[in-house]
C-alpha cells in the first residue's frame, strides 16, 4: 500500500511537472511580438518536405523584417486538419491569414469563415479554384500555365522549325497544376512551333516509376524511331522518362527533352546533357513573396490578383549559375 | 458511469477509504483525468482563448475523438482496426459521388458497416491477426478511395448543403460536435448497460474463459468491427459535408491520433481494460493540447514531441507499469546503497 501511495505521489509529481513545462513553453511562445501584425500561415507542409524546408526560412525572415508575428501550422496535407486549423486561426482573430490549400476543393468553408470574421486571406503556392477567387485578396506562387508555356518555348527553340514528334508525360489527372502546365505547353507549341507534334500523352502522376512505365509503353506503341523528343511536367517524371529511354537502349542526349522544376534531381540531368531544358521553381521565392503580398494587403496597398513567380528557363548555358541553384 | 465492468476483483474489505481506493483503482480513467486536469490548468494559464473559443476546441476534439470512440470498441476486445482512416476516406468519396445528399449518407454508412464486416470476416473466420488483416484493408481501401474518386477530390453536388452543415445549430455547437456527443452517449450505454457490450470486456480479458462462459465471441467481434467501421464512415461523412468535397487522401493523421486518444484515456491495447469515457478524456486532452499549442504558435514538430511525451506519460503512469518502474528503481537504489562502504 505504501508503494502504491508513493507511486501515486510520483505520478502526480510527473503530471504537475509536465503541466509546468507546458505552461512555461506556451507562455514563452505567446509573449513575443505584441506589436505589429499577427498573421496565421496555414500550410500543408513544413520541415517534413524538401520544398517546405527551403520555403519556410525566407518566409520567416520576411515576416521578421516586416514586423509580422507569424504563426505557422502544418496540416500534413490532411484537409480536415487544415480546416480545423483554419477554425483555430479565425478564432484567434489575426490581422490576416495566409493559406496554402492542402486540397483546393475543400477550402471554401474556411474562406467563408474568414470572410465572416472580416479577416483577409491571401493564398500562396497553390491557387484556389476559380469559383473561390472572389473570397481571397491575392495569390502568389508559381504560374503553372506560364511554366508549361516556358518549357514549350525551349522545345520550340530546340526543334528549330524541323518536324519533331514528341511524347508528353503529364501530372496527376485532375490536378490543377497538371491541367495548367499541359495547357500552357500545348497552347504554346501550337502558336510558336506547329512543327512539333504530340505523338502520345499519358499521366505520370508526378511519380518517377509511373513515368518510366508510361514512357516505355508510349515508345512501344508509337514506335521509338518516330520519337524525337519528350516533355514531362516535372523533373521527377522526366528522370523516369530518361530511364525508360535508356532501358530501351536509346541514348537520351540527341533527343529534345524538357520539363519543369530545376530541382536537385533535374539540375544534374541538365548538366549531364540528358535533359535539355527545365523551368526553375524557386521555393524561397515562394515563401518570401507569400509574406510580401500579405504585408501589402495589411498596409492597404493595392495588390494584383496574381503575383507569379518568374518562370526562369534553365539550360546547359546557365545551369551552373548561382541564380538558378536548385533549392529542393 | 461508475459501473464499468472489469475482470479484476476488488479486495474484500469493509474499510470505507480502502473500498473507495479499490473502486478508484478499478477505474482506468484516473490517469487520463489527472492528465486532463493538468492540461486544462496549464492551458488556462497560457492560452485561455482555447476555452473562450470553446466551439473551435470542441470541433477539434470531435475531429480526433469520433473515430477513436468506434476504435475503442475494437480495442476493448484486444483487437485493432488500422483501416479506420481509409474507411473514412472511402465513405467520404462514396458519399460525395452520389448527387442526392441523403442517399449518399445512407450508402456511405452502409459501406462502413460492410467494411467492418469484411474486417471481422478475416479476423473471425479466416483467423488472421487483426493487426495484419486491417493493415491489408488499410491499403485496399486507400487504393479504392483513389480509384473511386479518379484520383482527385470529389466535390459535393450540393455545396450549399455542406456549408449549411458546418454552421452552428444549438448555440455555437456544430452538428459535428453534437453527433460526437450522441455517439459517445450511445457507445457508453452500449458497453456499460447492454449485455452484448459488457461482454466486450470478457472477450478482451480472457477469450477462452469468455468462450467457456458461453459468450458468443465471434459475434461480439463482428459487432465490434462493424461499430468501428460505421463510426469511421460517419466521420468521413461529416468531414465531407463540412469540407463540401471528399478527398481520397483524407484522414492521413486520423489513425495515430485515435489510437493515442484511447491510450491516453487508459484503454489497454491488450483488451479487457478501459472505457469509452477514457477515450473521451484522451480526446479532450489531445484536442486541448493541439489547439493550445497551435494558438501559441508552437510548430507542428514541437507539438508532436508534446503529444508523444503525454502519451508516454500516460502509459508509464499506468499502475502496473509504474509499480514495475518504482520497484526496479528501489531495488536498483537499495543495491547501490548496499555497495557503498559503511
Amino acid at each position: 500500500m505504501i508503494l502504491r501511495t508513493r507511486g501515486t505521489l510520483a505520478a502526480t509529481g510527473l503530471l504537475v511537472a509536465t503541466g509546468m513545462l507546458l505552461a512555461g513553453c506556451g507562455s514563452g511562445a505567446a509573449s513575443d511580438g505584441s506589436d505589429g501584425y499577427t498573421v496565421y500561415a496555414l500550410l500543408p507542409q513544413g520541415n517534413d518536405q524538401p520544398y517546405g524546408t527551403t520555403y519556410l526560412p525566407p518566409m520567416q525572415e520576411a515576416a521578421a523584417k516586416a514586423g509580422i508575428k507569424l504563426t505557422i501550422t502544418n496540416s500534413q496535407y490532411d484537409a480536415d486538419k487544415q480546416a480545423s486549423e483554419c477554425e483555430v486561426a479565425v478564432a484567434a482573430r489575426p490581422d490576416l491569414i495566409i493559406l496554402w490549400p492542402a486540397v483546393a476543393d475543400t477550402v471554401r468553408p474556411c474562406l467563408e469563415a474568414a470572410k465572416a470574421a472580416d479577416i483577409p486571406v491571401t493564398v500562396t503556392n497553390s491557387d484556389v479554384i476559380p469559383a473561390d477567387k472572389s473570397l481571397i485578396k491575392a495569390y502568389s506562387g508559381p504560374d503553372t500555365y506560364g511554366q508549361g508555356a516556358a518549357s514549350a518555348e525551349i522545345m520550340c527553340e530546340l526543334a528549330d522549325g524541323k518536324p519533331t514528334g514528341i511524347l508528353m508525360v503529364n501530372g496527376l489527372t485532375g490536378n490543377t497544376t497538371a491541367i495548367n502546365r499541359r495547357q500552357g505547353f500545348l497552347d504554346t507549341i501550337q502558336k510558336n512551333c506547329p512543327n512539333v507534334t504530340v505523338l502520345a500523352e499519358q499521366p505520370g502522376n508526378w511519380n518517377k516509376d509511373t513515368s518510366q512505365t508510361v514512357t516505355s509503353e508510349m515508345l512501344t506503341s508509337v514506335g521509338a524511331a518516330k520519337v524525337q523528343g519528350i516533355y514531362a511536367a516535372d523533373d521527377t517524371m522526366v528522370a523516369g522518362a530518361i530511364d525508360a529511354l535508356k532501358a530501351q537502349g536509346i541514348d537520351p542526349k540527341p533527343l529534345l527533352i524538357t520539363s519543369i522544376g530545376n530541382t536537385k534531381l533535374g539540375n544534374p540531368l541538365i548538366k549531364s546533357g540528358e535533359l535539355d531544358g527545365t523551368i526553375f521553381q524557386s521555393s524561397s521565392w515562394d515563401g518570401q513573396n507569400a509574406v510580401v503580398v500579405a504585408e501589402k494587403v495589411l498596409k492597404g496597398e493595392s495588390v494584383d490578383e496574381n503575383l507569379f513567380m518568374p518562370s526562369v528557363k534553365v539550360t546547359a548555358a546557365n545551369a551552373d549559375s548561382p541564380e538558378v541553384a536548385p533549392e529542393w | 458511469m461508475n459501473s464499468t465492468p472489469t475482470l479484476s476483483l476488488g479486495p474484500a474489505t469493509t474499510d470505507r477509504s480502502a473500498r473507495l481506493r479499490a473502486a478508484l483503482a478499478r477505474r482506468t480513467e484516473w490517469r487520463g483525468l489527472a492528465l486532463l486536469a493538468v492540461v486544462v490548468v496549464a492551458t488556462l494559464s497560457f492560452e485561455p482563448l482555447v476555452f473562450t473559443a470553446y466551439p473551435v476546441t470542441l470541433g477539434r476534439v470531435a475531429l480526433i475523438g469520433l473515430v477513436a470512440l468506434g476504435l475503442t470498441a475494437v480495442i476493448l476486445m484486444g483487437e485493432l482496426d488500422l483501416s479506420v482512416a481509409s474507411t473514412l476516406a472511402v465513405a467520404g468519396v462514396v458519399m460525395a459521388s452520389i448527387p442526392n445528399v441523403a442517399l449518399g449518407i445512407v450508402v456511405a454508412l452502409c459501406a462502413g458497416l460492410l467494411i467492418g464486416l469484411v474486417n471481422a470476416f478475416f479476423v473471425v473466420k479466416v483467423g488472421i491477426n487483426s493487426f495484419i488483416a486491417t493493415l491489408g484493408m488499410l491499403f485496399v481501401l486507400r487504393g479504392l478511395a483513389f480509384v473511386l474518386s479518379g484520383e482527385k477530390p470529389v466535390r459535393m453536388a450540393d455545396i450549399e448543403a455542406g456549408i449549411a452543415f458546418g454552421a452552428p445549430i444549438i448555440g455555437p455547437i456544430t452538428p459535428r460536435v453534437l453527433i460526437f456527443v450522441l455517439v459517445f452517449i450511445g457507445l457508453q450505454i452500449f458497453v456499460t448497460k447492454v449485455r452484448a457490450g459488457r461482454e466486450f470486456y470478457a472477450v478482451g480479458g480472457n477469450r477462452q474463459a469468455a468462450r467457456d462462459a458461453g459468450i458468443p465471441v465471434s459475434r461480439r467481434l463482428v459487432t465490434g468491427f462493424m461499430l468501428s467501421g460505421f463510426v469511421a464512415a460517419l466521420a468521413g461523412v461529416i468531414n465531407t459535408m463540412e469540407r463540401t468535397a471528399a478527398d481520397p487522401t483524407a484522414g492521413s493523421t486520423v489513425l495515430l491520433a485515435s489510437i493515442a486518444a484511447a491510450i491516453i484515456g487508459g484503454v489497454a491495447l491488450t483488451g479487457g481494460r478501459g472505457s469509452i469515457v477514457g477515450t473521451l478524456v484522451g480526446a479532450l486532452s489531445l484536442g486541448i493540447i493541439e489547439v493550445g499549442l497551435t494558438l501559441s504558435g508552437v510548430q507542428v514538430d514541437v507539438q508532436q514531441i508534446f503529444i508523444g511525451g503525454v502519451l508516454l506519460l500516460a502509459v508509464i503512469t499506468d499502475p502496473a507499469s509504474f509499480r514495475a518502474v518504482v520497484g526496479n528503481a528501489r531495488s536498483f537504489l537499495s543495491g547501490r546503497r548496499g555497495e557503498t562502504p559503511a
